[in-house]
This record gives C-alpha cells, structure tokens and sequence, in this order.
C-alpha cells in the first residue's frame, strides 16, 4: 500500500535517512520514535507535502513524485486537529468534499452520517475554538474520513486529550479500522498507544528505520538492547551464554546465572530481558515456584504509577518489579525489606549484543 | 485597559506620564486647531463647501482608494510568496519591496516622475497607448502605490504567515489545490491583516504630497491645495482647508473601523 524506498527527506532539524519500510493494505501501523525524530516530515512525505530529496515514495505500487496531496487520496489529522477556525463544524467535515465537487445531496448526507457516527451532532453549528480537545479531535477525524480515503494518517492524536477522551478514541480508531476497510499510519512517541492498537510497528531513532516488525516482536521479542530499552523493558542484564542444551541457555551476567529459553550457542555475548511487570516477588524463605530464576535482595524504593507500584531492588544488580500497590501493603514491604524475585525462563528474551542497530 | 489597580505600579504611572506627552501633543495640536476654526464657523461652512476643496478631497480618498485596490490585486500574491516559500535571493526581494519606507518622499517623486514622464521609460510607451501620468489622476494612483505598498505588503505577509501551515496541508490533502487552499483558508483567516494592511496604505496614499507633486501638481490632492493655499492666501486658509481634512478623515476612518468590527474574528467564544 505505501512503501518507502531508500528514502531521505530533511526539512530544517528533522531528518529522515535512507528509510526503507512497506505498510501493506489493512494495517494499523505505528511509526514510534523519540519527540523529534522526524515522524511528522515521514507523514507529510506520505501526504505528499515534501518531497524525497533521494529515494522513492510508492503507494498503490506507484511512484507518486509527481502527484501533489490533492490527488493521493490520503487524509492526515495533525496533532493540534487543524480545524478550520472560520468554518462551522459541519462545513470542516463537508470541506473535503465541496473540493472533490460532490453534489449538494451527497455531501448533506455524508456530513450527517459522520455526525452520528461520531456522536456530533450537537456541535454542528459550532465553531472549532468553542470545543474541547477530544470534540475537536473526533471533528477532525470525521473530516479526515469524509473524503473516504484508504489511507489515514495519524499524527500523536492521543497527545493532547485527557484520560476519558482518550479511552473513547482508542475505541472509535479500532472500530473505524475494522470497519472502514482503512490502512492507517499512526505516528507517535507514546509506546502504550502501539502496544494497544498496533498490528505493526516502526521504530525511527534520529531519523533511522531502527526495527520494523508486527507488534508482538517489537514489543516482547526486541532485537537489540536499545530497541527493548526504548519499548520500555526495565530490566536489561548482560552476559555471556555459559551452556545451552535442550534449548535452555545459562547466562552468566556475573552478579547473577540466569535461565531462559533459546537456542542461542555457548560463548555468544547476550542480554537478557524481561519486563518489570513478569517479575514475582515473594518474602524470602517462602514454598519453592516453578519459576527457574529466583533472585534475592533488597528493596531500595518504590515508585507509584496509577494503581501499580515500580520495585526497585538490589539483588548484587538492579532488578525492577512492578506489583499492585495492595500487594505492596499486604507483604508489608518497605524499603530495606528482603525479597525474592522470581522470572520464569520462557519469559526472558536474549538480545545478541554484537548484532548492529539497524542490520 | 479596563484592568483596576488598587496600589498603581509605579513604573507603569511613569511610562504612562512619559508616554501621555506624545498622545497629548496629539491632542493638543487638535484642540489648537479645532478651538481656531470653530470660532469662525462661517468661514469653515465656506471652505468646506469650496468646490475646490471637495474636489481635492475626493481626488486623495478616491486615488488613495486605487491605489489600495491595486495593491490588493498585486500585492496581495507577493506577500503569500514571502510568506510561504524561502528561496535564494529572498532577503533582496524584502529590501527592494522596503526601499520605499526609507526613501525621502521627494526621491520617490522623482523615481516615479522619470518613470512615467511623459518621455519615460513607462511613460512614453502608456503616453501611445493613451495614458498620460503628467499631471495627471493617474500620476498621483502611481505616486500613492509607490509610496504604500511595502506598508501594504508587510501587513498582510504578516497575517499570512499566521495562519498555521497545518491548515493549509489539511486542505491540500482533503482534495483542495494550492489556489483553492489560498482563496478557502489562507484569505478569510488573513482578512484582519488585509484590512489593517489596506487602512495603513490608505493613510499612507492619502498624507502623500512630495511624491505626488513631482508627477502630478494637478489635479490638486489635498496636501497640495492646502500648501498652495497656504502660500498664496496664509494660514488662516489653509488651516480651514485642513481641519475640514482632519474631519474627513475622522469620519472615514471611524465608519471603516464600525463596518469591520467583526470581520475575521473567529476566536470569539459563544
């Protein structure tokens, strides 16, 4: 459906370099990256607002150089919404199509339809400043799909919305995708929106395609250290593969032998990683777990995030946990309390160090 | 500012005692004036009914009128070009578009003289075809665009440059044209801007008078007629022809000002 080919693309500070990535047809495909690593130019290359300094755009299978954005049959709803502030609500959601000459009937019933759909109705004589950020939000979204484009393009719509809206969003993108038969790209530097609506992710760091793979990959299989920091894997340990057989590997990482599953030869330089929430804690000297790895130490502090709380500890290395905060009250840990962490092997992930960013 | 201070600042009272002399010199120089005219109001009713006075007084409205009219068609495209793009050369194109802001009035006159002369490099050709700039209604159109446009023009790039660029990328991606984005999103979100940038020209075309009589001494603009009047009959004279200017004006400003109050507001809440 939209395939970069080798492209690079700056525009001021935001540079994208040698991007090769292809979004098949029905995806809902997340491009992750750090706040200012070119995302929003990577759109509007898309949209056909810039154009590639070297390498190719195709959509449909076609180059699309020559095609200026009124022609490519993609909507792309910004950040800030970019209502028009001179028009009423119904006459943003009807611009598209007044521009694509659609008759009078047409138009009236399309606009209505998107009115209901997103639960509008009410605002259609209003101006954009008048709402609040998830109504101008769902009113740009109804533009956008006006138009019945087979592309959307999403930049950080979840940005500026507070909790609520942002729940119903979540709810309304799935279903437009499952319905409208529509390929949507969603840039974002969120993690938590891909790990919720993704079915696959990019990720760009300083302008560089650094992984691109389904979702499940990206976020639990990630292919090298950085890439499992930057999707939000708290606990990285290094070492070296001290024995495998039977597709289990020991790691010795120094401070500590870890198990996990992999077929990964002795010598080969690793890192295991597991997310802070598949770690077990239990007060040491507790029955035996079926877990193999199985770490004691010391509670150093404790972080609040919403109803979780984040586990620092010292097991002779740093060790992250996340836990319920009652579970916390109910094992009555504080920090200084001995605990033991347990992991279980399937759930470890080995990166290969020595494999390059990018390869 | 209808802001209440209970304990007034003390650094804004001196910079509004500092600042109050200017507009009070304003003032004073009108009640000057005024106090001076209203005294004879016969006299004023005569020269206010002067033909020659209307008639100067039409001539500058209506030129300075043109003149914004043209720059509303030609200037307007420029300002969205250097608004919107960057290219080689841009900082010269702004200098050349500002020249007429440091100018001497005077050199601007003689700019424009020599190039609508009737032997001028413009002027002769036009002056075939039928159009005489010598004095000339046409001559003091000239004069008056010279002089406003980079007023015109730097008014109205600012406002263009305010409309957010997103806008005009959601537009092009919902099917409109560059041309169609400009004339749907661009222009009505820019009409404060064209409106002031139309009103500072219009002012500007106007007070023109060292410009214009270099062209054009006839047919009489109002700074003209009163400098003429003023050199032939004295200042009781030509201080009549005047405050029937400032009246003019007066008038003319505060009905444009009622007639666009609300144009191109679109962050009032309901």
């Amino acid at each position: 459906m939209i395939e970069f080919d080798h492209v690079s693309l700056s525009l001021g500070t935001f540079a994208l370099r040698d991007v090769c990535l292809k979004i098949r047809k029905g995806d809902f495909y997340f491009i992750l990256g750090p706040s200012g690593a070119g995302k929003t130019v990577l759109l509007e290359g898309i949209a056909g607002l810039h154009s590639p300094q070297s390498g190719r755009i195709l959509l449909r299978g076609e180059d699309v150089a020559g095609i200026p954005p009124e022609r490519r049959r993609i909507s792309l709803v910004y950040q800030d919404y970019s209502l028009f502030p001179h028009m009423t609500v119904a006459k943003n959601i009807a611009f598209g199509l007044k521009m694509q000459k659609a008759d009078r009937h047409t138009i009236e019933r399309r606009v209505e339809d998107l009115l209901r759909a997103f639960d509008i109705g009410g605002l259609r004589d209003r101006r954009p400043l008048t709402l609040s950020g998830g109504e101008q939000q769902r009113v740009a979204i109804a533009r956008a799909l006006a138009v019945e484009p087979d592309i959307l393009l999403l930049d950080e719509p979840f940005s500026a919305l507070d909790p609520v809206s942002k729940e119903k969003l979540i709810e309304d993108l799935r279903e437009i995708h499952r319905t409208r038969d529509l390929t949507i790209v969603q840039v974002t530097h969120a993690r938590e929106e891909a790990m919720r609506l993704a079915t696959r992710v990019a990720v760009i760091i300083d302008g560089v395609l650094v992984a691109e793979d389904g979702a499940e990959e990206i976020f639990n299989a990630p292919e090298t250290c950085e890439l499992a920091r930057f999707v939000g894997i708290e606990n990285i340990l290094e070492g070296r593969i001290v024995s495998s057989s039977d597709h289990v590997v020991r790691v010795d990482t120094g401070a500590a032998t870890i198990i996990a599953v992999s077929d990964l030869p002795e010598g080969e330089e690793v890192a295991a990683c597991f997310r802070a929430e598949d770690v077990t804690l239990s007060l040491p000297g507790s029955s035996r777990s079926s877990a193999r790895n199985t770490f004691e130490g010391t509670i150093t502090g404790f972080t609040p995030m919403g109803p979780l709380m984040r586990v620092s500890i010292d097991c002779g290395f740093s060790l992250v946990a996340t836990v319920l905060r009652d579970t916390v009250k109910e094992m009555g840990l504080s920090p200084g309390s001995r605990v033991s962490a347990s992991v279980k092997a399937s759930i470890i992930h080995l990166t290969v160090r020595t494999r390059v960013i990018g390869d | 500012m209808r802001t209440k201070h209970r304990l007034p600042d003390p650094c804004l009272i001196s910079f509004s005692l500092i600042g109050g002399l200017i507009v009070g010199l304003t003032v004073l120089a009108l009640l000057n004036i005024a106090v001076k005219e209203l005294s004879d109001i016969p006299f004023l009713i005569s020269t206010a009914s002067d033909s020659d006075v209307i008639n100067a007084i039409v001539v500058t409205m209506g030129a300075g009128l043109n003149a914004v009219l043209i720059l509303l068609i030609i200037g307007t495209p420029l300002a969205y070009v250097l608004a919107r793009t960057d290219f080689r050369g841009k900082g010269v194109v702004e200098s050349l578009v500002d020249i007429p802001i440091m100018l001497p009035h005077t050199i601007a006159g003689i700019l424009v003289y020599l190039l609508f002369m009737r032997r001028g490099l413009l002027g002769a050709p036009l002056y075939a075809a039928g159009f005489t700039f010598e004095d000339a209604y046409p001559g003091i159109v000239i004069a008056m665009l010279f002089v406003s446009a980079p007023y015109y023009i730097n008014s109205v790039r600012e406002g263009f440059e305010k409309v957010p660029v997103h806008l005009e990328n959601v537009a092009r991606t919902l099917g409109a044209t560059r041309f169609q984005t400009f004339m749907r999103v661009v222009l009505p979100l820019s009409v404060r801007h064209i409106f002031n940038g139309s009103i500072l020209a219009w002012g500007r075309a106007i007070g023109e008078f060292a410009a214009i009589i270099m062209i054009a001494y006839y047919p009489f603009v109002i700074s003209t007629l009163i400098y003429y009047t003023f050199t032939t009959s004295g200042i009781k004279a030509s201080s009549a022809v005047a405050f029937v200017m400032i009246l003019a004006c007066f008038a003319a400003f505060i009905i444009l000002r009622l007639l666009t109050r609300y144009t191109g507001r679109y962050d009032d809440r309901v």
